[in-house]
């Protein structure tokens, strides 16, 4: 099987050799998901990291009234993962589905000692890895807690710059905290601003 | 044997698993399904809705909000009405025989559904949507529409009576098509009568396909080329003839490949990688304008 994407991730950002890719071949697992289908469910406990190589997965929490809370979306080049349920094997509280047909390479700790036997300094790479994912929930937090909807959005569309064209408005609402209407009022005045009809 | 002029078949395709563009569509994709953009320049895309019985609803199906930049779309209706909205202000219905031809260009937010009306009884729908390359001076030119309605677009009678073309856009023996492009492009409805056959010639070095939107033909007197088929040509010669084995309307393209890089993303067909991200860029602040859901 190609994977063009998880073979630009292990080179870039793991520091592995072309040649070094071709050794852990061997070792990679992958999962299909169809859209709409279920990679976690909360109440089970979490057995790897997803790496996307295709397709878009989306991590959230159902909070009392049933409505869903979504944490993070993975498009191509995205890990997600509830790590906690993962690293204390314990039952999720979250949800992971696939938003469209969706190709998933299987990340555990015996995928990283694979890869570590080969090269070694893959190690510190995946450390890396998990200290931008802390660096990049930070953010998070701190634009849900004290950014405007049409800042919360401009980073998120930087984020994941096509993102508006997978996904449907209320999961994106959900994800930045805001009510669809509030999503739709932010687009809205940002066309008022910047759309200039030639 | 290949005549002297003859342009050879290079593949004839049938139609692949159809699947849904919005609720309101089911398409076979045929570019760049069969073959690549760069093969088929200008023809970037081509969707084609074979016959589909839609039930009646109360409320339409079709395609949401969504932008295009870099290339211009023609929806061809064979059956079933589509209506359409854009960031423009532009709108209107495209009804059976109707052509839309719309020049994305620097961008345009549109949606298209079925027409309310028709969506209350519902019924056969059958159309193409076809995506058609900018050079890329163009790219950027405004955006704009050509709804051509059947009674404007140009019929030249068969000899013999064997049936009719429609010329949507381009040249067939000296008669101007109803639509102006930005390079030479023909596109035309065939509708030739059993048993009758008629030859189309255009320079060889012009992508050249068929869709058999009706019937069944036999292409060059011995390749079949069976309804809902895609048949694509070489580049070897210039003429080649269609058989009509029963009433037959087939959709004729050829166009001059416009041999630029294509750079392409979802809705967006550009010439470099830094104009894709731009064109994302836009579309996400605002700069396409606002359409409501």
């Amino acid at each position: 099987m190609q994977l063009p994407n998880f073979k630009k991730f292990l080179i870039e950002k793991g520091g592995l050799s072309e040649k070094e890719f071709v050794q852990i071949t061997p070792f990679i697992r992958t999962k299909k998901i169809p859209n709409n289908e279920f990679l976690l469910k909360s109440g089970e406990v979490c057995s790897h990291s997803f790496f996307v190589e295709q397709g878009v997965l989306r991590f959230y929490a159902l909070n009392e009234e049933g409505k869903e809370n979504i944490l993070q979306f993975a498009t191509e080049n995205w890990i997600v993962s509830d790590r906690g349920s993962v690293f204390f094997q314990e039952p999720s509280t979250y949800y992971i589905d696939a938003i469209e047909d969706t190709l998933t390479v299987l990340l555990d700790e015996e995928f990283v000692t694979n890869v570590v036997n080969i090269n070694s300094r893959f190690r510190t790479q995946n450390e890396k890895l998990l200290q931008n994912h802390i660096r990049h929930l930070y953010k998070r937090i701190s634009l849900l807690i004290g950014a405007s909807a049409k800042v919360r959005y401009l980073e998120f569309v930087s984020m994941y710059p096509d993102i508006m064209l997978r996904v449907p408005q209320w999961m994106i609402a959900s994800y930045l905290g805001i009510t669809p209407e509030s999503l739709s009022r932010v687009r809205k005045a940002l066309a008022k601003e910047n759309f200039k009809p030639q | 044997m290949k005549t002297n002029n003859e342009r050879s078949i290079e593949k004839v395709t049938q139609p692949g698993t159809p699947h849904f563009v919005g609720d309101g569509f089911r398409v076979h994709n045929f570019i760049p399904g069969t073959s690549t953009m760069q093969r088929m320049d200008p023809f970037i895309m081509l969707d084609y809705n074979s016959k589909y019985n839609f039930p009646a609803t109360d409320k339409p199906k079709g395609v949401g909000v969504h932008p295009h930049r870099g290339f211009e779309t023609v929806t061809i209706a064979y059956k079933g009405r589509v209506e359409h909205d854009d960031s423009s202000g532009g709108g209107g219905i495209i009804g059976e025989g109707d052509v839309q031809w719309m020049t994305a260009a620097s961008g345009v937010l549109h949606k298209e559904f079925h027409e309310t009306e028709w969506s209350k009884t519902g019924g056969e729908f059958q159309m193409v949507q076809l995506w058609v390359n900018l050079p890329a001076k163009d790219k950027m030119s405004p955006p704009k529409y050509q709804a051509i309605v059947n009674s404007e677009i140009t019929k030249i009678t068969l000899a013999d009576n064997a049936g009719e073309v429609e010329v949507i856009a381009g040249d067939y023996q000296g008669y101007k098509g109803a639509a102006s492009t930005f390079s030479p492009v023909n596109m035309f409805n065939l509708k030739i009568k059993k048993g009758a056959k008629t030859q189309l010639s255009f320079p060889a070095n012009y992508t050249t396909a068929l869709l058999m939107v009706e019937g069944d033909a036999k292409v060059n007197g011995s390749t079949n080329a069976p309804q809902d088929h895609f048949v694509m040509f070489s580049n070897d010669g210039e003429s080649f003839i269609v058989e009509a084995l029963n009433d037959a309307v087939v959709l004729v393209l050829s166009g001059e490949p416009i041999n630029e890089p294509i750079a392409a993303h979802g809705p967006f067909v550009m010439n470099t990688q830094e104009e894709l991200i731009e064109a994302f860029q836009d579309f996400n602040t605002g700069k396409f304008g606002y359409l409501e859901d």
